[in-house]
C-alpha cells in the first residue's frame, strides 16, 4: 500500500517538475534577454520547442547503433527514477539510509547514458563532445561529494533517524553548528554554486555543448522526438541539482501536517530553487563567457574541489570541537 | 578571484526598458531621406533612350525597339540607383518600398511592363500613327 502511494508520489511529482522545469527555463530565457535589452520570446516558449521536436521527422544517422536510440529514453528514465530520491521540500519518497550515494550515482548515470548515446551516433564531432562532457563529469563531482558527505557527516552527529539519507536534511542542517561551520557553510555555498553551474553546463562551463567551438558537439546528431526527450531530461536534471543545493544548505521549511503542508514546502522548495537557478544559471551565463576545456578542469580542480576541502575541514573542525 | 565586469550593466539593463521595435506590431524603423527602394517605372515619361539598360550592373532591363520603352524586373534589381541618376526624363525613381518578400519571383509587383501591356502601347501608337497620316 505504501509503495502504491509512493508510486503515486513519483507520478505527481513527475508531472509537475518538468512543467515546472521548463517552465524555469522560460523565465531564464526571458530574464537573458531582458539583461541584454531584448524582448525575449514567451515565457510558455519551451513547451513550444518540446511539443514541435516531439512532431518533426526524427532521423537516425546511418552509422548509429541501437544505444543511439536507447539512450535518450534512459537518460529520461534515470533522471524520472532520480526524482523518487530528490528532496523537494519534503523528504525523498524512498528516503533510506545512505541513499545519498544513489542520488549521486543516478545523476552521474544520466550524464552518462547521454554519452553513450553520443559515441554511438559515430559523428567525430559528437565525441569530442562527449570526450570533454566525460572530463568534466570527473572533474566536478568530487567536489560536490565531498561537500555533501561532509554536511550529512556533521548532521549525523546530531542523532538523526536516517544518518547519509537527503530526509536526515530535514531534521537538522548545516546552520546548527555552530559558528565554525557558518564559515563552512559560506564555502559550501560558492561550492555548490560552481558545482551547479557546471553540472547544468552553463557560463564558464558551456563546453561540451559549446555551438561556435565544435558544432554543437553532444547534441549534433540528435533531431526530432530523442532532442526533445534529451531536452526535457535536461531541464528535470537542472531542477534536481538545484534542489539538492537547496536542501543541503537552505533546508527551511514550514512545519504543517497534512497534504497542504506538503504541497506548501514544496512550493516553497520551488521559490528557493528558482532564487538559486537565477544566480547560478540566469546571471552567470549572461555575464560570463566560457572557458577552454583546460581551464575548466584546472579551476574545477583548483578553486572548487580546493574550496570544498577547506570547507569540509572547517566543517568537521565545529562539529569536533 | 574572477572578475565580472558585465554584472552592473546587466543588473541595470534589467530595469530598462527593451531596446527593440517589435515590428509587425509597430510600424517599422522610419528609412532615411534618399533610401534606395523599388524602383517605380513610368511609361509614359520613357522616351526609350536605352541609358538604363547600358548603365545598370544587374540587367534588369531589357530594350523593346517595337514600342520603344523597356520593361525591367525588379527581382534581379541590386539598389545602386545609377539608373535613377541616368534616366534624362525622370520616368525612373526610388521609392521607400522595402517590404517585398514574395512566394513567387515573377509575382505581379516585380515586373513593369508585361507582354500584354506592351501589345497595347503598340497598338496605340500604331493608331496614333494612322490619325497622324490622315490628319496630313
Amino acid at each position: 500500500m505504501k509503495i502504491a502511494y509512493a508510486l503515486l508520489g513519483l507520478i505527481l511529482l513527475y508531472i509537475y517538475v518538468s512543467i515546472i522545469s521548463l517552465l524555469f527555463s522560460g523565465i531564464d530565457r526571458k530574464l537573458v534577454a531582458r539583461m541584454q535589452r531584448r524582448i525575449g520570446p514567451p515565457i510558455l516558449q519551451p513547451f513550444y520547442d518540446f511539443l514541435k521536436l516531439m512532431s518533426k521527422e526524427t532521423i537516425i544517422p546511418s552509422t548509429a547503433n541501437f544505444m543511439f536510440k536507447a539512450a535518450p529514453v534512459l537518460m529520461l528514465a534515470t533522471v524520472i527514477a532520480l526524482l523518487a530520491y530528490t528532496p523537494v521540500g519534503f523528504p525523498p519518497l524512498f528516503a533510506t539510509k545512505g541513499d545519498i550515494i544513489v542520488f549521486i550515482y543516478l545523476l552521474t548515470l544520466a550524464d552518462f547514458f547521454l554519452i553513450l548515446g553520443i559515441i554511438s551516433s559515430g559523428n567525430p564531432y559528437g565525441r569530442i563532445g562527449a570526450a570533454r562532457e566525460v572530463a568534466m563529469l570527473v572533474s566536478r563531482e568530487p567536489a560536490m561529494m565531498l561537500g555533501v558527505f561532509a554536511v550529512m557527516w556533521g548532521i549525523s552527529k546530531l542523532n538523526v533517524e536516517k544518518p547519509f539519507s537527503l530526509s536526515s536534511l530535514y531534521e537538522h542542517n548545516i546552520w546548527e553548528l555552530g559558528p565554525m561551520a557558518w564559515i563552512a557553510a559560506v564555502v559550501l555555498i560558492y561550492v555548490f554554486l560552481a558545482w551547479l553551474a557546471s553540472e547544468i553546463e552553463v557560463g564558464f562551463f558551456n563546453i561540451p555543448e559549446a555551438e561556435e567551438e565544435i558544432a554543437e558537439g553532444t547534441l549534433v546528431e540528435y533531431s526530432g522526438r530523442y532532442l526533445g526527450i534529451i531536452k526535457l531530461a535536461e531541464s528535470i536534471k537542472e531542477f534536481i541539482a538545484a534542489s539538492l543545493v537547496v536542501a543541503v544548505l537552505f533546508p527551511w521549511q514550514l512545519n504543517m501536517s497534512g497534504i497542504e503542508g506538503y504541497i506548501l514546502n514544496l512550493v516553497i522548495h520551488t521559490l528557493k530553487v528558482f532564487v538559486v537557478l537565477l544566480v547560478s544559471k540566469t546571471i552567470f551565463r549572461t555575464v560570463t563567457g566560457r572557458l577552454r576545456i583546460t581551464q575548466a578542469i584546472n579551476v574545477l580542480w583548483t578553486r572548487v574541489f580546493a574550496a570544498s576541502v577547506v570547507g569540509a575541514l572547517l566543517l568537521a573542525m565545529g562539529v569536533m570541537l | 578571484m574572477i572578475r565580472l565586469p558585465l554584472l552592473p550593466t546587466v543588473i541595470k539593463n534589467l530595469f530598462k526598458r527593451p531596446a527593440t521595435n517589435p515590428f509587425p506590431k509597430t510600424e517599422p524603423v522610419p528609412t532615411p531621406e534618399g533610401f534606395r527602394g523599388k524602383i517605380v517605372y513610368n511609361v509614359e515619361k520613357c522616351v526609350g533612350c536605352r541609358m538604363c539598360v547600358t548603365v545598370c550592373p544587374a540587367g534588369v532591363f531589357i530594350y523593346l525597339p517595337e514600342i520603344r520603352k523597356v520593361t525591367l524586373w525588379t527581382g534581379r534589381c541590386v539598389f545602386c540607383k545609377q539608373c535613377v541618376d541616368v534616366c534624362p526624363t525622370g520616368a525612373l525613381q526610388m521609392s521607400d518600398e522595402f517590404l517585398l518578400a514574395s512566394y513567387d519571383k515573377y509575382d505581379g509587383k516585380f515586373i513593369y511592363l508585361t507582354p500584354e501591356e506592351a501589345e497595347e502601347i503598340k497598338k496605340k501608337q500604331e493608331e496614333l500613327k494612322k490619325a497622324k497620316k490622315k490628319s496630313q
